[in-house]
């Protein structure tokens, strides 16, 4: 019970980060998705029904403050936490360069459900150009910053636990 | 059936809210709703935090704008300051390149209203000693300088050629006590020996008591020794002693050549004269 309050409060944390200091650092309009860490964080280390609830409603914290429909970032989020979840299953991810390609790979495949979706629902043809510009770019950031997330994470998953015993 | 869902559980809830997320984009989507009720209270909720937030990052956003404004106003600061010192130098060159210029052209000048072959040469050491007066100049054996010539300023007699090297050659100053010039009194044509003495002055002898010497007189060489022109200025007589018995009477004299301030003379190579003397 600890540990999620100190991971909601973390992701309360990195959305405040996300919309209101790093749009002032962003490179261009790239901007590392922090939520996105936390989703694969639960994906790779909270393998039960909690880590699904939260990687969705981190999700749906993203649609609440972004300009996109309900559900959007709520669906990505819920498939990113299954892909990492299944690989975290049958794949050794336990190093931190493993770590940063899983978290690399994932926002490239987050932005791009995000823009399939969409395109399908909301016939956004045009913003693909616009996307694909910074795609990488700011799966590169989030991979960056990857490694100190993870470290954030798993310090405050080990006081919660140390507090619970 | 139980069994599947209760292995699976994770991947089972996130099925279904994967498909939950499909719905409520779907929904969204037909009615064009970009907000549910619930994505209302999560931002009512969170609009404190994110106003605190919001101003905190603005402020230190601020602070931070102003403290990279005041670095780069030092290092402009910086900047401009190194410009000045790199000016103020540059002046003083330039003053100095014009003192030269000008100290040169005087030479020059001076040069042209003598006959004869003279070379320009500078001063590149006074005498370590206060009881003698010497120069070394910058132009030896080499450039054709001999012993015994004439070293002359713009101002007047500097001193004669005492020993050449090949490339320096020291001055004796007409100051100096070793150093006899004959001389006369330009007013009167009253002669004498110019000697120096050790205070930085000179001192006229061997002026026959009978002959007209009045403080203010201007004395010059007389060209008879052989080694400096007719006419060029030795200096101004500054006091006259006559005893009460004696032949002869003594000047004091103040050598016309500002021998402590001088940087550049004309040295004689071979006889000269003074472009007056000729027919």
């Amino acid at each position: 019970m600890r540990a999620a309050v100190l991971l909601t409060t973390i992701a309360v944390a990195a959305l405040l980060l996300q919309t209101t200091l790093l749009p002032l650092a962003a490179l261009g309009r790239a901007t590392p998705d922090l939520l996105l860490i936390i989703c694969v964080y639960l994906g790779l280390h909270q393998h039960s029904v909690g880590g699904a609830v939260g990687a969705f409603l981190l999700g749906y914290l993203q649609d609440a403050f972004s300009g996109s429909v309900v559900g959007l970032n709520a669906f990505a989020m819920c498939l990113v936490f299954t892909l990492v979840y299944l690989t975290s299953r049958h794949l050794w991810v336990d190093n931190a360069i493993s770590k940063i390609v899983l978290v690399f790979l994932a926002s490239v495949l987050k932005t791009t459900v995000v823009l399939l979706l969409i395109t399908y629902f909301l016939s956004g043809a045009t913003i693909w150009q616009a996307v694909a510009n910074y795609l990488l770019l700011e799966a590169a950031l989030a991979a960056m910053l990857s490694p100190a997330m993870f470290s954030v994470l798993t310090r405050t998953q080990q006081l919660a636990v140390t507090e619970e015993e | 059936m139980l069994e599947f869902v209760r292995r699976n559980r994770i991947v089972c809830t996130s099925g279904l809210l994967l498909l939950f997320s499909l719905i409520l984009l779907s929904t969204s989507a037909s009615t064009r709703r970009r907000m549910d009720p619930l994505t209302g209270i999560v931002l009512d909720g969170m609009w404190p935090l994110q106003r605190a937030t919001a101003a905190t990052v603005q402020a230190l956003a601020g602070a931070w704008r102003t403290y990279v404004d005041l670095v780069g106003i030092r290092q402009e600061n910086e900047r401009l300051r190194r410009r000045v010192v790199e000016l103020e130098q540059q002046a003083i060159r330039l003053a100095e390149v014009e003192q030269t210029d000008k100290r040169l052209e005087e030479v020059l000048n001076f040069r042209a209203t003598l006959v004869g072959d003279l070379i320009v040469a500078n001063i590149i050491a006074r005498d370590p000693l206060p009881w003698f007066s010497s120069l070394t100049i910058d132009k030896g054996a080499a450039d054709g300088v001999q012993k015994n010539a004439a070293v002359l300023s713009p101002f007047g007699v500097v001193g004669q050629t005492m020993t050449a090297g090949r490339h320096a050659t020291r001055i004796l100053l007409l100051t100096d006590h070793n150093s006899g010039i004959d001389a006369v009194v330009q007013r009167s044509r009253a002669r004498g020996i110019v000697e120096g003495a050790l205070d930085g002055r000179c001192v006229m002898k061997y002026v026959k008591r009978g002959e007209d010497l009045e403080v203010g007189d201007r004395v010059v060489t007389s060209g008879l020794d052989g080694i400096f022109p007719k006419g060029i200025m030795i200096g101004e007589v500054t006091r006259v002693t006559r005893g009460t018995r004696g032949l002869l009477q003594v000047a004091d004299i103040q050598p016309s050549v500002p021998l402590d301030r001088i940087e550049e003379v004309l040295v004689a190579r071979g006889a000269v004269q003074s472009a007056e003397q000729l027919p």
